[in-house]
C-alpha cells in the first residue's frame, strides 16, 4: 500500500511539473501546446548533451553536478519555450483557436524530428546516472534519490507559484488571463508576460526532463509524446489553467495509474485511470479545482 | 456554464489532433526513409521492377523510431547479399536492386512504406521486423501479389492468416516459447511472471508459454503475467506487481528500449531472481540502459546471430569490409532472406509471385544460418533454431545452444 502511494507520488511530480507549463499558458492565452511535451524531451537532451561534453569532471555523479546541469538546462528549455512562442505562436495568436492548435501539432513534429536528426533516432544512455541506496519505510522501497527529486519538484512548484501570487510580473499574468485587452489599454507590457510564461513553464518542463534522464538513465527524441498527453490530462484533471489544480490533477493521476496497474493488472491500467476520470469530469466538468477559483492563470 | 463548453470543444479539438497525428508521423516516417536509402551502396528507391533489366526487392525495417537500431543491420545484412548474388551475374539475367523505406516498428508508418514499394513494383518483399508493424502489410503485398520472405518478424499472427504469399524464415513465437520453457525447466524455475509490452509480437510468445505451462503441471507455472505501456519511462507499477507474486524467473518478452528499464527498476526494487528476455531486446543498448551491473547474468532467448554461429567470423569480415561496421541482430537473416527470394526466382525462372511462392514450397535443403531450409505447410522453419544467451561482461554470450 505504502508502496503504491510512493510510487503513484514519485511519477504523479513528473506529470505535474509539465502539467504546470499546460495549464499556465492555457490559462493565458488559451492555447494547447502541444510541443510542451517536447520541451521535456529537450530539457532531458540538453542535460545529457552537457553531461556528455563534461563528463570527466562530473563522473562522480554527484547532485550538486546534476543540479548545475538542472539549472543550465531550465534556463536553455525556458529561452527556447521563449522563442517557440514568438516564432510559432505570436503570429496566430488573433487567428482562429484551431489555427494556433495545429500549429502547436506542427511545432510539436519539428521539435521531435529535429532532435531525431541532430542527436539520431536511438535512444541514449544517460552518462551519469543516480544511484543510492533504497530506504524501507513502512515495507515500501523509497531510493534517496526518489525523495531528492521529488524534493526538487515540490520546490520549483512553490517556486513558482510564490512567482505568480507575490511579483509584478506574476500579477500582471493573472491580469492578462482576466482580460488580456484591457491589460493592454492599462499599459501592461502583454507580450513581455506571456514571454514569461512561456519561459517559467518550459523551464519547469526542462528540469522534469533531466530529472527524468538521469534518473531513468535513457532518453530519447519521442520520450515527450506520452508524458506530454499525460500531462495535458493532468492539467484537465486539475481544472485547465489553474496552477495547483495542474498538481493536484498529476499527482492524482499518478496515483490512480499505480492502483490501476495494482488491482487489475497493467493491461487495464489505462482504461481504469480513464474510466475513473471520465466519471470525475462528468460530476466536476471544470475539473478538481476548476471553479472553486474565479481567477484562472 | 460557458467554461465546461469550451473546455469540451478543447478536449475534441484533442481527438482530432491526435487523428491527425496518426496521419503526419507515418508521411513523416516514410520521407525521410526515402532519403537515407543506403550507404555507399546501388540501392535506392525509384522505378524499377522486373523491367529495364533490374530485379527490384523491397525491404520495410525500422530505420527511426525504438527499434531503429535494428534497421541498418538488416538493410546491410540484406545488401551484402544483393552485391554477392549481383557479382555472381544476378537473377535471371538481371540485377537485383534493394528498395529500403522506413517502418519506424509503427503501424501506420509500415503501412504507407508497403503501399510506396507497391507503387515501386518491387518484386518480392525481404523485409520485417517489428511483427505489430509487419502485420498491417500482409494484405498490402499479399493484395498487390508480391510475395513476402519476412526475416526477422515472428508472431505467430503472420501466418495464422493463410495467406499464401507470407513466408517467415525466423523461428515462430511457438518456437520460441518452447525454447523459453525448455531452458526455464533446465534452470529450476519454479514461479514464474510473463511479462509484456502489449504488441502482437511479445503477447504472441508470453501467451504461447503461458500454454505450454498451463498443460505441464509439474514443470515451471506462471506466477503473475503483466503488461506494459510502451514507451513510458517509469515501470515501477508493474515491478511492484511482479515483486507481489514473488517469482524465481521473470521473462520478458518486449523490446530492448522498456527491458533496460524494466531490469533495472526490478533490481532496484530487490528482485534477486533470474531474469530472460526475448529476441526483441537482444541489443547492448539493452545492457547500457539497464546498467552493466543489473544486467549481469541476464538471458534471453535468440536465434543465431554472425557472433553465435559456428564458423561465423568468415562472414563478419566480409560484412565489416563492405560496410566497415560491426553485423548486429538479423543482419544474417535478412542475407538470407534475399538469397531465398534470389532462389526461389530462379528456380522459378519468372518474377511472377504465384510462381515464386510456388517454388518457395519446393526448396529443400538450401542453406540458411539456421540450417538447412525446408518451409513447413504454415510457411514457417521447420525448427526455429533457437539458442539461450547470457549477458557477460558488456555483451551476449552464448550460454545453451539447446540442442538435445
Amino acid at each position: 500500500m505504502t508502496q503504491l502511494i510512493w510510487n503513484g507520488i514519485f511519477i504523479g511530480a513528473f506529470y505535474a511539473l509539465v502539467a504546470l507549463g499546460y495549464s499556465m499558458v492555457y490559462g493565458i492565452i488559451k492555447l494547447l501546446n502541444f510541443a510542451h511535451g517536447d520541451i521535456y524531451m529537450l530539457g532531458a537532451f540538453g542535460g545529457f548533451a552537457m553531461l556528455t561534453a563534461f563528463g570527466g569532471s562530473v563522473a562522480g555523479g554527484s547532485i550538486v553536478a546534476l543540479l548545475i546541469v538542472l539549472v543550465l538546462s531550465m534556463l536553455g528549455t525556458g529561452m527556447f519555450g521563449v522563442v517557440l512562442e514568438r516564432v510559432a505562436y505570436r503570429p496566430v495568436r488573433t487567428a482562429p483557436r484551431l489555427n494556433a492548435l495545429i500549429t502547436a501539432v506542427g511545432a510539436s513534429f519539428t521539435i521531435e524530428y529535429g532532435t531525431s536528426l541532430v542527436a539520431g533516432p536511438n535512444p541514449e544512455v544517460y552518462p551519469v546516472q543516480l544511484s543510492g541506496s533504497a530506504l524501507h519505510v513502512l515495507d515500501a522501497h523509497i531510493n534517496i534519490q526518489q525523495i531528492v527529486l521529488v524534493g526538487i519538484a515540490v520546490a520549483l512548484m512553490i517556486a513558482m507559484n510564490l512567482w505568480v501570487l507575490r511579483t509584478r510580473s506574476g500579477r500582471a499574468m493573472r491580469a492578462i488571463s482576466q482580460d488580456p485587452k484591457a491589460c493592454l489599454y492599462m499599459g501592461v507590457n502583454v507580450d513581455g508576460v506571456i514571454s514569461w510564461a512561456f519561459f517559467i513553464g518550459s523551464a519547469l518542463a526542462g528540469a522534469a526532463g533531466v530529472m527524468a534522464g538521469a534518473y531513468f538513465g535513457t532518453v530519447n527524441f519521442l520520450m515527450g509524446f506520452i508524458i506530454g498527453l499525460k500531462a495535458f490530462t493532468a492539467a484537465v484533471i486539475g481544472g485547465i489553467g489553474n496552477i495547483p489544480g495542474a498538481v493536484l490533477g498529476g499527482i492524482l493521476l499518478g496515483l490512480l495509474e499505480s492502483f490501476g496497474t495494482a488491482w487489475l493488472g497493467g493491461q487495464w491500467r489505462d482504461v481504469f485511470t480513464f474510466v475513473v476520470l471520465i466519471l470525475l469530469l462528468t460530476v466536476r466538468p471544470t475539473g478538481l479545482l476548476g471553479e472553486r477559483v474565479t481567477e484562472r492563470v | 456554464m460557458n467554461l465546461g463548453i469550451k473546455l469540451g470543444s478543447a478536449v475534441a479539438a484533442v481527438g482530432l489532433v491526435v487523428a491527425a497525428l496518426a496521419g503526419c508521423a507515418s508521411s513523416s516516417g516514410s520521407g525521410g526513409a526515402g532519403s537515407s536509402s543506403s550507404s555507399g551502396s546501388s540501392s535506392g528507391g525509384g522505378s524499377g521492377g522486373a523491367s529495364g533489366g533490374t530485379i527490384t526487392l523491397g525491404m520495410v525495417v525500422p530505420l527511426t523510431g525504438s527499434s531503429a537500431a535494428i534497421g541498418p543491420y538488416m538493410q546491410n545484412g540484406a545488401q551484402l547479399a544483393v552485391n554477392e548474388i549481383n557479382a555472381a551475374g544476378g537473377v535471371l539475367g538481371k540485377q537485383l536492386k534493394l528498395d529500403v523505406q522506413d517502418g519506424a516498428c509503427d503501424a501506420k508508418s509500415a503501412a504507407t512504406a508497403a503501399n510506396k514499394l507497391v507503387s515501386d513494383k518491387v518484386t518480392v518483399s525481404v523485409g520485417g521486423y517489428c511483427s505489430g508493424a509487419t502485420l498491417p502489410t500482409l494484405p498490402i503485398f499479399n493484395g498487390a501479389g508480391i510475395p513476402m520472405i519476412i526475416p526477422a518478424a515472428n508472431s505467430d499472427d503472420l501466418v495464422n492468416q493463410k495467406l499464401p504469399l507470407v513466408f517467415l524464415i525466423n523461428g515462430t513465437g511457438t518456437q520460441q516459447a518452447q525454447a523459453a520453457l525448455k531452458f526455464m525447466t533446465k534452470e529450476g524455475a519454479k514461479k514464474v511472471a510473463l511479462m509484456d509490452d502489449n504488441t502482437s509480437y511479445s503477447t504472441n510468445i508470453t501467451k504461447n508459454v503461458a500454454g505450454l505451462m498451463a498443460k505441464a503441471p509439474d514443470g515451471p507455472q506462471q506466477a503473475i503475467h503483466e503488461s506494459v505501456t510502451a514507451g513510458e519511462s517509469d515501470y515501477s507499477a508493474n515491478v511492484n506487481a511482479v515483486m507481489k507474486a514473488n517469482p524465481d524467473f521473470v521473462y520478458w518478452t518486449g523490446y530492448y528500449q522498456e527491458g533496460g528499464l524494466i531490469i533495472k527498476q526490478l533490481r532496484q526494487a530487490g528482485y534477486t531472481g533470474k531474469i530472460m528476455v526475448a529476441d526483441g531486446s537482444v541489443d547492448q543498448k539493452l545492457i547500457q540502459i539497464a546498467g552493466q551491473n543489473n544486467a549481469q547474468g541476464v538471458f534471453a532467448t535468440m536465434t543465431q546471430t554472425p557472433q553465435t554461429i559456428p564458423n561465423g567470423q568468415a562472414w563478419i569480415d566480409k560484412y565489416k569490409k563492405a560496410f566497415h561496421a560491426d553485423p548486429g541482430p538479423y543482419s544474417t537473416q535478412a542475407y538470407d532472406a534475399v538469397r531465398v527470394a534470389a532462389e526461389a526466382m530462379k528456380n522459378a525462372n519468372s518474377t511472377d509471385g504465384k510462381a515464386i511462392a510456388d517454388a518457395l514450397m519446393k526448396i529443400d535443403g538450401f542453406q540458411l544460418f539456421s540450417g538447412p531450409l525446408k518451409f513447413t505447410p504454415e510457411h514457417t522453419l521447420s525448427s526455429g533454431g533457437f539458442l539461450i544467451l547470457v549477458v557477460k561482461g558488456d555483451a551476449f554470450d552464448v550460454q545453451d545452444q539447446l540442442q538435445g
